[in-house]
């Protein structure tokens, strides 16, 4: 195998690589492409040629409200993602090497658990009779217990704990590569520490939580265990009302129609995110 | 490399093709495929020597997708009867054999050219003892959150129940709820929405009641069966008590199609309807069933509960299915 790749790489003139790509291409186009433009296909043919599916989703308001749920819950898990990551990415990337390492083993052992199951756990942890309002209530601190579940409260909580993993990793990368001297010129020309993380880390650290946050953003969009198990139907996701069309309807051209104008919503996310987080960088190189 | 790839694509092949000594039974899961695999495919896979292999959830939108890719993997699929009743329509079935499978003593109500009767089972109103003060007595019960304050659960999906239920609790008489006024149904459940919590499969129901999360709700009878078998502190009332049925279908192109009818023949046996019906505390469709069955089993089923008993419409449900999904879900999501 090896002496026959040699061979190609010295005969052929192609740059070495793209042979290697091959697979992986081939790959994406069977199990990726083909599939969506079958989506595509039946989304304006099923049950009769035309665009009556996207007529009938863009205009009716209860399409349109989930939709917009969908993106609310997103947008709400990619915050406080943040805002949670943030922190613990700064001591990963400041503490002794040893000691980061065995963090990092307990936040990536995390992602290695069955994704139900954490989610079941989550329940467990957040219903009426759960451990939380139970320890609460038992402290007499509330004396009803809290609506952790089967809201937005439930779903943020679930998703924001599985998506941790994802903004940390890129995030401590960025900061590993931001010089702790800039903070100490910082300090030494009088910067409050607040007025330094606002005007020097924060800034410098702008491309991994641009990364971070999109990578986060365009995976809520597309959940449905999480926020099937521990959301309410009131603030229902678009994955979990495509799946009632397939299923419970079996009205597979409006579910195709809804799937397809998810995918072209995120690509062009994707895309305006990527021209964003491109000019940052240049300008942060300049 | 290609060998490979060949020898991977042929075993494939081989795990999918039809073998005449297997078929694939799929039901919902949960206590009440325990049931049926003890009662059906254990006894008949020993007697007929084909081998009943298990999968499941049913999945209305999988049976589409298979018998529409022609690629059939389920030769026998416990489904709601009008979901039977509305696939068939649309070609999804096949007829059944009524040479092979005896037709006399199967309860008509539940059988027709394309299903046979699986059992039948009511929606009872069924609560937690220690989170509920005082005895729901009727439907209406539920929607008094001042008189039994706590969540209530209901059935998630668009299917015959909820909606009757709350015509039901907002005083429209029982022979009076067809055709259904969608409009009082959604009213009357607005009243209590905030404190619905919805269960999307029979497991779920159980776990709900039993934790007390919900103080109480719509359940089958059979899972409140089995609750209480288990020892939970569940009161069940039969007041307004709503039948409607589970039926056996063969979906179109299935691989063991024979196998699967010879199965059908068994699972609607005297015999195999009352080794269920005593696993599960759900009714035989098979009327000759009862006389095979312990006598306290017997007065536990919904047919020891006539009395106030409602039929649901399964072919009023079958003719409106996709006019009051599509109604339900946007309620819901609202």
């Amino acid at each position: 195998m090896s002496v026959e790749a040699q061979q190609g790489i010295a005969t052929s003139r192609i740059p070495s690589g793209l042979g290697g790509l091959l697979p992986a291409l081939i790959l994406v186009g069977l199990f990726f492409v083909v599939p969506v433009l079958a989506l595509l296909l039946r989304s304006v043919t099923d049950p009769a040629p035309g665009l009556q599916n996207y007529a009938a989703l863009l205009g009716d308001g209860t399409y349109v409200r989930v939709f917009f749920n969908t993106f609310v819950v997103a947008f709400v898990v990619t915050v406080v993602t943040v805002l949670v990551a943030f922190p613990v990415a700064w001591m990963l990337a400041i503490m002794p090497p040893a000691l980061a390492s065995i963090l990092f083993g307990i936040i990536i052992l995390s992602m290695w658990t069955n994704l139900l199951t954490r989610t079941y756990a989550w329940m467990v942890l957040l219903q009426r009779t759960g451990v939380i309002n139970r320890a609460l209530m038992g402290a007499g601190i509330i004396d009803q217990p809290l609506p952790l579940i089967n809201n937005l409260t439930g779903v943020t909580i679930g998703m924001v704990y599985i998506m941790l993993p994802f903004m940390i990793l890129p995030l401590v990368g960025t900061l590993r590569a931001i010089d702790p001297m800039t903070l100490r010129a910082a300090a030494l020309c009088g910067a409050s520490p607040l007025a330094a993380f606002r005007r020097i880390l924060l800034p410098l650290s702008l491309p991994g939580i641009a990364a971070g946050g999109l990578m986060v953003f365009v995976m809520s969009l597309g959940y449905f265990v999480t926020p099937a198990l521990l959301g309410g139907t009131s603030n229902m996701m678009l994955a979990e009302m495509i799946a009632q069309m397939i299923q419970s309807l079996l009205n597979w051209g409006l579910g195709s129609a809804a799937a397809f104008i998810l995918l072209v919503v995120t690509m062009a996310l994707y895309a305006l995110q990527l021209r964003l987080v491109g000019s940052k960088r240049a300008s942060v190189g300049a | 490399m290609k060998l490979i790839f060949a020898g991977i694509l042929a075993g494939l092949m081989a795990t999918t093709a039809a073998k005449a000594d297997e078929m694939v039974f799929t039901s919902w899961g949960g206590t009440t495929q325990e049931a049926q695999t003890k009662s059906w495919a254990e006894p008949f896979a020993a007697s007929s020597g084909i081998k009943v292999l298990q999968d499941g959830p049913t999945d209305y939108g999988k049976l589409k997708a298979m018998v529409d890719a022609k690629n059939v993997t389920w030769d026998v699929v416990d489904v709601e009867m009008d979901f039977a009743i509305k696939a068939a329509k649309d070609g999804l079935l096949e007829p059944i054999d009524f040479a092979v499978v005896p037709k006399a003593d199967l309860d008509p109500r539940f059988s027709n050219e394309n299903a046979v009767g699986s059992f039948y089972y009511s929606f009872v109103l069924a609560w937690n003892k220690g989170a509920v003060t005082g005895e729901p007595a009727s439907w209406a019960d539920m929607f008094d959150t001042k008189k039994f304050p706590g969540k209530r659960t209901f059935y998630k999906w668009s299917a015959p129940g909820v909606i009757e239920i709350a015509l039901l609790a907002d005083g429209v008489p029982a022979d009076k709820l067809y055709p259904l006024d969608l409009d009082r149904a959604f009213k009357k459940l607005d009243t209590i929405k905030s404190d619905i919590v919805w269960w999307g499969g029979g497991a779920e129901s159980q776990q709900l009641i039993a934790s007390g999360e919900a103080a109480f709700g719509q359940l089958w009878n059979g899972r409140v069966f089995a609750l209480e078998k288990d020892g939970a502190d569940v009161g069940v009332s039969w007041n307004q008590n709503l039948t409607a049925a589970d039926v056996l279908v063969v979906p179109k192109g299935a691989k063991n199609k024979e196998g699967a009818m010879k199965f059908l023949a068994a699972a609607t046996s005297p015999t195999g309807q009352a080794k269920f019906a005593e696993a599960s505390g759900y009714a035989p469709i098979n009327t000759k069933a009862k006389a095979e069955m312990p006598v306290d089993v017997v007065k536990g089923l919904p047919d020891a509960h006539i009395d106030g008993q409602i039929n649901l419409d399964m072919n009023y449900w079958a003719e409106h299915r996709d006019e009051i999904a599509t109604r339900w879900y946007a309620w819901q999501a609202k």
